[in-house]
């Protein structure tokens, strides 16, 4: 069994947005839609106040709401943990993006372009219609994993079978890997240090786990 | 057949680069930027790119580009003048722009006033150099250009430290040894935004392994999040806390805990001060003298064999040479160190002193040194390379506003000396500069070293002596006659007052030549209409320039007053071979150097060019271009193509294209690097990205190259620059100049304390404020998405950098908001004395309720985008004047401001 999931060093993660970029850029994601994001959260009142940056997208739940409502079955768990979608059977009802916790679903009825007016050459070349009026997120980047099984790379170790966001990564806080693996370098990280995941009490079970030092 | 490829390119869009990546191309359009992890290996930011870099393919496609030369049809110069640009076919754009150089050339390079009739502005802290292909040939091949005209620097850069860093330890800017140090006293030091790739990595492996950092900011930046500590002080108060940190240390600890020998051994502080403030020196040599406790004798620093007395006061007789070779004979006087100077003058400065003006408790400025010194395993040592050198894991690191402006000289002396008191300065995990740009040679920090004559470092003031002061000024902005910490290097007009270029353009001041406009002012990757202080004073002097030619990727602010707009190739389209490696700004500390290639992913869109055949066009038309080849040959494009064993010079009276001048820079460069065995061109360069070879960590740290030359650092006491000042003083006194007699004032041995909030509040109130109705002090910080490179004119960037609160907006205490009725999103004036901006709120507990902080210089009125994308600007509201300009030439981005929400705005 595979279990994909992501780890998320927030001692490490400094905001910069790169991954939110990358994605943007492997995932020819058009303005305004982001599966990756950091957010820049503030706790506590002055003088005392913390600051965390703290990346997001799909959670990749081993147990999603976003399934358990979709009326045409386009939303679906592979074996390997990553949650899809079919974007032929969806119908663009948005009853997953009401139904995410994680608010990680985006729905584009009409083409937006970056600069309003005019496409540009990129922007042409990466336009798929079979996107328009359906429900989006990130997928971990579902074409380099399966691309893993004809390389025999593994996905978190190799670049070209790994998340583009997690390549970007300029301080290493993104990883990616297998949990069911006992010796992957997700599991390394979760048991060497202190983890959470995002609103896991809904009972969602997400793939996408947070280390933090609780002390701070 | 659908083709897809990934091409090898860098980013160098901001002094922390290169950045290196790979950039994908399908059917002739890109559309990946990815890491160029082939390159992980040598690159210290594992061949990631930062944030910046993803904003280059649409940087490239934006449809707002320039695609075609443009001229000004409308005569009429000004913000509100429509410009009239028609397109051009480039014979024409450069045959107007031939006939007025060769109109200048005529006429001779200087105008009546002395200064060169051609000036030049680029921004970026140097980065356009490396999009700019050989452009630097043409400079160099046409003769005396003003680089005077500042963009920002002054104001905008870290200009303190550029000066005395230099100065001090050949440090242009400063850093924290990341990867050994342990402990870092961080004042406004912004490195999780300004510091890039390599920089967020170092730090973020430092936290991991449980190294401490302490942000000392008013405002919470991206840095302070992720320090462990964050002490909210009150602005431009720093070196009170620093002076408090010193009392701790040499009031209140253990002698012993200090490095006692680095300070004996390694700096000035046996040196003996007489009374008049100079060194007690041997009459006969002039060489500093300092008290050998072994003979129990005044000797010179040189001798041999001495073991000297670090303090004390001790009986000497010796000559004292103060300013313009004025000269005092003592006879058995009592003298004391230069540390016992130090000593006594840090002990007024208690921490509860420090208390009462950076509003941080006494303890924890007692808590903060004692951690320091702790941390600084004072004894300890590490071998790099085979060599020993002691480890001293402790680190202090500044900030914008905190070291350029008043306060600046105090915070670098204070920062530097820290290190020193306990031995952390040039040493692994200690305070480390990164490279030079005002010392020669700059190939490397080391090889800038030469013994001065007073056992230090020789620096290359600009002269205040009689003889060889600089009366007249040579550039607009007047560095060589007012700042002889500026030197004179290639460097050297940018980092002086640059402001004083636009302020004297109006109106010189008295006794001052006039500053005339040039002739023809060439400008390329900078927005001085927008990036300035008092940016309206600034479009307007623009306004007044006669011929602007600008290389223009859109159209922006500054060349809405431009005659010509050449457009150029833009980073994903031209080629460019540039050195990388060694030691550079920021944390771009490399085990390897070498060269990295830029080069064309697409075919250049529009009529656009290559950079290095704009030059070689423009050499042609000024009818230099066999210097101008000449200077290609001699390594103005970045590599000279002769060598020991090697030879690709160009013909110098053929108009080459642009690979071809490559390809024999890519040749001579392999050839370079590997001793003459391979001489690879320009097609294994766009193969491969780069070549390098590895290189010492010990090029890091400065000691051990003082060390081989027995020089010491010249701290704590500044006899040199207390010299240089009254000489200063004196030279421009004779000429009836007093405007610059509070500057003068800076040039003290041991700094003491000001009232440096005071200075910027007097300015408020000298404009005709009250400060109660101006009650906070405006600051600015560095946002890494849309700094440099007018990334906020890129759609993508733009959406990403909005995901960090208070971008586009004024970030605001959310109590203090509370309490003025003022909500999140509600549209604001921030009002000086100058004028006002407007912006929405963003509210935040992480920032004091006296300050408010803008990001970004947006006030933008022509750049594409931006302009529709309105954001309050902190340069609309500074104003630039003489009284807030230091010593060095420098000012900060600070001023009272009043906030009020504007009515019925939603």
């Amino acid at each position: 069994m595979t279990r994909y999931v992501m780890v998320a060093d927030l001692r490490r993660c400094v905001g910069c947005q790169t991954c939110t970029a990358a994605c943007k850029h492997a995932n020819a994601t058009p303005p305004g839609v982001q599966w990756r994001q950091v957010l820049d959260m503030e706790t506590g009142t002055y003088p005392q106040v913390q600051r965390t940056f703290v990346p997001v997208g799909c959670m990749h739940c081993a147990d999603p709401p976003c399934e358990d409502v979709c009326p045409s079955t386009a939303t679906k768990i592979r074996p390997d943990g990553i949650v899809e979608i079919d974007y032929d059977l969806c119908i663009g009802c948005g009853y997953c993006a009401v139904a995410c916790p994680y608010q990680a679903r985006h729905i584009v009825h009409k083409r937006d372009l970056a600069y309003g007016k005019e496409a540009m050459a990129n922007e042409d070349k990466r336009f798929d219609e079979g996107r328009m009026s359906v429900a989006m997120k990130c997928n971990f980047c579902q074409g380099r994993i399966d691309k893993a099984k004809e390389t025999g790379q593994t996905p978190g170790i190799d670049p070209e079978v790994t998340p583009a966001c997690v390549n970007s990564c300029l301080a290493d806080a993104l990883h990616f890997g297998d949990k069911e693996d006992p010796d992957s370098n997700v599991n390394k990280l979760l048991a060497e240090n202190q983890t959470f995941r995002m609103h896991e009490d809904l009972g969602t079970d997400p793939g996408f786990y947070y280390i933090w030092d609780k002390n701070k | 057949m659908s083709t897809s490829k990934k091409i090898a390119q860098y980013c160098y869009q901001c002094v922390a680069g290169p950045d290196f990546l790979t950039v994908k191309v399908e059917d002739g359009v890109m559309t990946e930027v990815e890491p160029n992890f082939a390159l992980a290996d040598v690159h210290p930011g594992a061949g990631r790119a930062c944030v910046k870099a993803y904003g280059l393919v649409q940087k490239t496609y934006n449809p707002n580009r320039l695609l075609t030369p443009m001229k000004r049809t409308n005569p009429k110069k000004g913000r509100d003048e429509d410009p009239g640009f028609v397109a051009i076919s480039w014979d024409e754009a450069l045959g107007l722009v031939g006939e007025k150089m060769r109109e200048i050339r005529a006429k001779g390079l200087r105008d009546e006033h002395g200064y060169a009739r051609v000036a030049a502005s680029f921004g970026g802290g140097g980065t356009p150099t490396y999009y700019m292909g050989t452009f630097p040939a043409f400079l160099g091949a046409w003769g005396p250009i003003d680089f005077s005209f500042g963009s920002g620097q002054g104001v905008k850069c870290t200009h303190s430290e550029h000066l005395y860093g230099e100065l001090w330890h050949r440090g242009f800017t400063v850093a924290a040894d990341t990867p050994t140090s342990n402990y870092i006293l961080s004042f406004g030091g912004n490195p999780e935004a300004s510091h890039g790739v390599m920089g967020i990595s170092r730090h973020a492996d430092a936290r991991d392994r449980g190294a401490k950092r302490v942000q000392i900011e008013p405002h919470m930046s991206v840095t302070a999040a992720c320090s462990s500590e964050w002490v909210p002080i009150r602005p431009k108060t720093d070196p009170a806390f620093m002076y408090g940190l010193m009392h701790v240390m040499l009031h209140e600890m253990p002698r012993e805990r200090l490095d006692l020998p680095f300070l004996t051994d390694h700096t000035g502080s046996p040196y003996l001060i007489a009374p008049n403030g100079y060194f007690m020196r041997d009459p006969v040599t002039h060489k500093p003298m300092l008290w050998d406790t072994k003979r129990g004798a005044a000797v010179t620093f040189d001798t041999p064999d001495i073991a000297p007395a670090l303090e004390g006061s001790f009986t000497v007789s010796g000559l004292e040479v103060g300013a313009d070779d004025e000269e005092w004979q003592h006879e058995d006087i009592q003298v004391e160190t230069a540390f016992s100077h130090l000593v006594k003058q840090m002990e007024q400065y208690t921490p509860e002193w420090a208390e009462d003006i950076c509003q941080v408790p006494d303890g924890c400025i007692r808590r903060i040194a004692d951690e320091f010194v702790s941390h600084a395993q004072v004894g300890d040592t590490i071998e790099i390379d085979g060599e020993i050198l002691p480890l001293r894991p402790v680190s202090v690191i500044l900030g914008k506003t905190v070291n350029n402006g008043w306060g600046g000289y105090e915070c670098c002396w204070g920062r530097t000396l820290l290190a020193c008191l306990v031995g952390a300065l040039e040493v692994p995990g200690g305070t480390l500069g990164t490279t030079v740009r005002l010392n020669r040679p700059a190939t490397t920090r080391q090889a800038s070293v030469a013994p001065g004559p007073d056992g230090f470092m020789k620096y290359p003031m600009n002269p205040t002596d009689k003889d060889n002061w600089q009366e007249t000024p040579k550039a607009r902005n007047g560095h060589d006659t007012l700042v002889p910490l500026s030197a004179s290097s290639p460097w050297s007009q940018a980092l002086g007052p640059t402001h004083f270029a636009w302020m004297f353009r109006k109106e010189s001041p008295e006794n001052w030549p006039e500053v005339s406009a040039p002739d023809l002012w060439f400008v390329y990757r900078t927005n001085p209409a927008i990036s300035f202080w008092d940016t309206k004073a600034v479009t307007e002097r623009i306004a007044e320039f006669p011929y602007i030619v600008s290389f223009a990727y859109i159209r922006d602010e500054t060349n809405h007053m431009a005659d010509i707009l050449l457009p150029e190739c833009t980073d994903f389209e031209s080629t460019q071979l540039i050195r990388v490696g060694g030691t550079k700004f920021s944390e771009s500390y490399w085990d390897h150097e070498g060269v990295a290639l830029r080069q064309p992913a697409i075919e250049p869109l529009g009529e656009t060019r290559d950079f290095t055949d704009i030059a070689t066009a423009l050499a042609e038309q000024a009818g230099i271009l066999d210097r101008y080849n000449n200077a290609i040959n001699k390594g103005a494009g970045g590599i000279p193509l002769k060598g020991d064993h090697w030879d690709f010079t160009l013909d110098t009276d053929t108009k080459h294209e642009a690979e071809v001048i490559w390809d024999a820079m890519c040749r001579s460069a392999s050839a370079e690097l590997t001793d003459g065995e391979e001489t690879d061109g320009l097609d294994w360069y766009k193969e491969n990205g780069m070549r390098t070879r590895p290189i010492s960590r010990l090029i890091w740290y400065l000691f051990p190259e003082m060390k081989k030359q027995k020089l010491r650092f010249e701290m704590p006491y500044q006899e040199q620059l207390y010299r240089v000042g009254k000489q200063l003083g004196n030279r421009l006194h004779e000429k009836g100049i007093e405007w610059w007699n509070e500057q003068l004032k800076e040039y003290e041995p041991l700094p003491p304390w000001k009232d440096f909030p005071g200075i910027w509040e007097q300015a408020t109130v000298n404009s005709g404020g009250d400060l109660k109705d101006y009650p906070f002090w405006l600051l600015t910080s560095r946002s890494m998405q849309l700094a440099w490179g007018s990334n906020s004119s890129i759609q993508m960037i733009d959406e990403v950098a909005k995901n960090m609160h208070g971008h586009r907006a004024m970030i605001m205490n959310a109590g203090r908001a509370a309490e003025m009725g003022i909500e999140e999103g509600d549209l604001v004036e921030i009002k000086s004395t100058l004028r006002a901006t407007k912006g929405r709120v963003a509210l935040k507990q992480g920032i004091r309720p006296d300050t408010i902080l803008i990001q970004g210089q947006f006030d933008h009125w022509v750049t594409p985008y931006s302009k529709d994308n309105p954001a309050p600007s902190m340069n609309t509201v500074v104003p630039m004047s003489l009284a807030l300009t230091d010593a060095t030439g420098s000012s900060a981005d600070i001023v009272r401001v009043a906030v009020t929400k504007l009515a019925g705005a939603a």
